[in-house]
């Protein structure tokens, strides 16, 4: 599950955001770890993420479900995943889950610099680094970065570049507006860590680049 | 997937939400293209189909189809690791498992991503590239070994020539000073892909997250650059006293 770190886009977007992961070890702590995790699920709820939702039950923040079905759900090495849309809830979060001290490993995706200064800040020592050397291979290929941006939020390629022009479309048309628009972008991803929030801001930007020709 | 005609009224809802562009017009009606489709599930889970004519085909986890919807699918959970996902667990558990040590270096070669998935013909050249590197050192737990009929040279089952999938990823466990060959060794058959692969590296941190300079310089050494972003084990993971089973 590398799928948070090829995120792409504006450095000022970037910094905004934080991808967060509960994860337990096959092995290691996934016995008994029920009771940890749905803490840790209740918790990280209570900081207000942009999106989120747990392996058990696939569906994310707006997806109508509600929060006492997630946490019934959870089970032993059931998986917490999330986004925050600043530091500050990053770090608030990540103080809390220091308190608990459940010894779940938990993951953040982010800017590195920024992720260092939340740390020091939230007095933990960051034990591992998964770099991006970036892509390889036949790039013309790609979707242009303007789309990327948007489908690289969901790294298991859920998002289709299609999905994103067809939203942008009906945005133009009057369809829908920026937030219905960044919704429906985020329902393909099963892990829950698409920033609607983000994606209004991406189309806002866009959207008078783009001429439709269907209305 | 497939889509049944006698209940398809047209609207073209699904077709954007695939992946692979593989839902078109046939006539009036939408069509699954099966030989683009990675079984990913996606137009299913979306429900944008007003009329349920969506649906899982009855051959998705026949061999060597399965392995489309083993390693395109996240939800799905791939047989051979039990794991929901394309690889293994890779640095996200890495301080309660500590398998990957201060000495040691972790790759990672997410092929097929970002977005555009791979078939098993190009992943055949980077695992024969890297088989003629001499670099055989893949993760015992990672479902690429499943694919690999011959670890010496490289080749894949022969079965599989015909899939694709939306990423899989190869993961290698080396001491660092065998990371310069295999960067290199990717670099050069980043030349023969009809398709894209990331790279990942995964180290061990060293206090206030600094990243190793031996890591660093070897990275650069190839020619590579990192991205500002990254992903990061905040270290608060530990293994419970008693043995698990």
């Amino acid at each position: 599950m590398t799928h948070s770190l090829h995120r792409e886009g504006p450095i000022d977007l970037l910094e905004r955001e934080y991808v967060l992961f509960v994860y337990p070890a096959r092995g290691f702590n996934y016995e008994g770890s029920e009771p940890k995790i749905r803490r840790l699920a209740e918790l990280i709820y209570t900081q207000k993420p942009a999106n989120m939702l747990v392996s058990t039950l696939r569906k994310n923040l707006y997806s109508g479900v509600k929060p006492e079905e997630w946490f019934a759900s959870i089970k032993d090495g059931a998986k917490v995943y999330c986004v925050f849309n600043n530091r500050e809830q990053l770090k608030k979060a990540l103080t809390r889950i220091k308190e608990k001290d459940e010894g779940i490993s938990i993951m953040v995706s982010g800017l590195i610099d920024r992720v260092r200064e939340i740390a020091a800040e939230a007095g933990l020592h960051p034990h591992t680094i998964n770099l991006s050397l970036g892509i390889q291979g036949n790039k013309d290929r790609l979707p242009p970065p303007d789309i990327r941006q948007f489908t690289t939020m969901c790294g298991h390629g859920m998002v289709s570049p299609k999905l994103v022009r067809d939203v942008i479309r009906r945005i133009k048309t009057g369809k829908l507006d920026f937030w219905e628009g960044s919704i429906i972008l985020a329902s393909p991803c099963t892990c829950g860590i698409v920033n609607p929030y983000r994606s209004a801001e991406m189309l806002k930007d866009l959207i008078p680049l783009y001429t439709v020709n269907q209305l | 997937m497939l889509i049944r005609k006698e209940r398809c009224v047209g609207c073209g809802r699904c077709q954007p939400y695939c992946p692979a562009g593989a839902i078109y017009f046939e006539e009036i009606k939408s069509a699954v293209d099966q030989e683009k489709c990675y079984e990913c599930g996606t137009c299913l889970r979306s429900q944008i189909c007003p009329v349920e004519a969506i649906e899982e085909s009855p051959q998705v986890y026949d061999y060597p189809r399965a392995l489309r919807k083993y390693f395109s699918d996240p939800n799905a959970t791939h047989a051979l690791t039990g794991i929901a996902g394309r690889g293994t667990e890779e640095s996200k558990t890495n301080d309660a498992t500590n398998r990957v040590g201060p000495d040691d270096v972790g790759i990672a070669i997410e092929v097929g991503r970002p977005t555009m998935g791979m078939d098993l013909t190009n992943i055949q050249k980077i695992t024969r590239a890297m088989a003629k590197a001499g670099i055989t050192a893949i993760e015992p737990e990672n479902p690429f070994n499943d694919m690999i009929l011959d670890s010496q040279t490289g080749d894949l089952k022969p079965e599989l020539m015909g899939e694709r999938v939306l990423s899989a990823i190869m993961e290698i466990k080396v001491k660092r000073p065998d990371l310069g060959p295999i960067l290199r060794t990717l670099k050069e058959v980043a030349k023969e892909v009809d398709s894209v692969f990331c790279v990942d590296v995964i180290t061990r941190l060293e206090p206030g997250l600094t990243i190793p300079l031996e890591v660093i310089k070897t990275i650069e050494a190839e020619g590579f650059t990192w991205r500002p972003n990254a992903k990061i084990n905040m270290g608060i993971g530990r293994a419970n006293k008693r043995k698990e089973s």
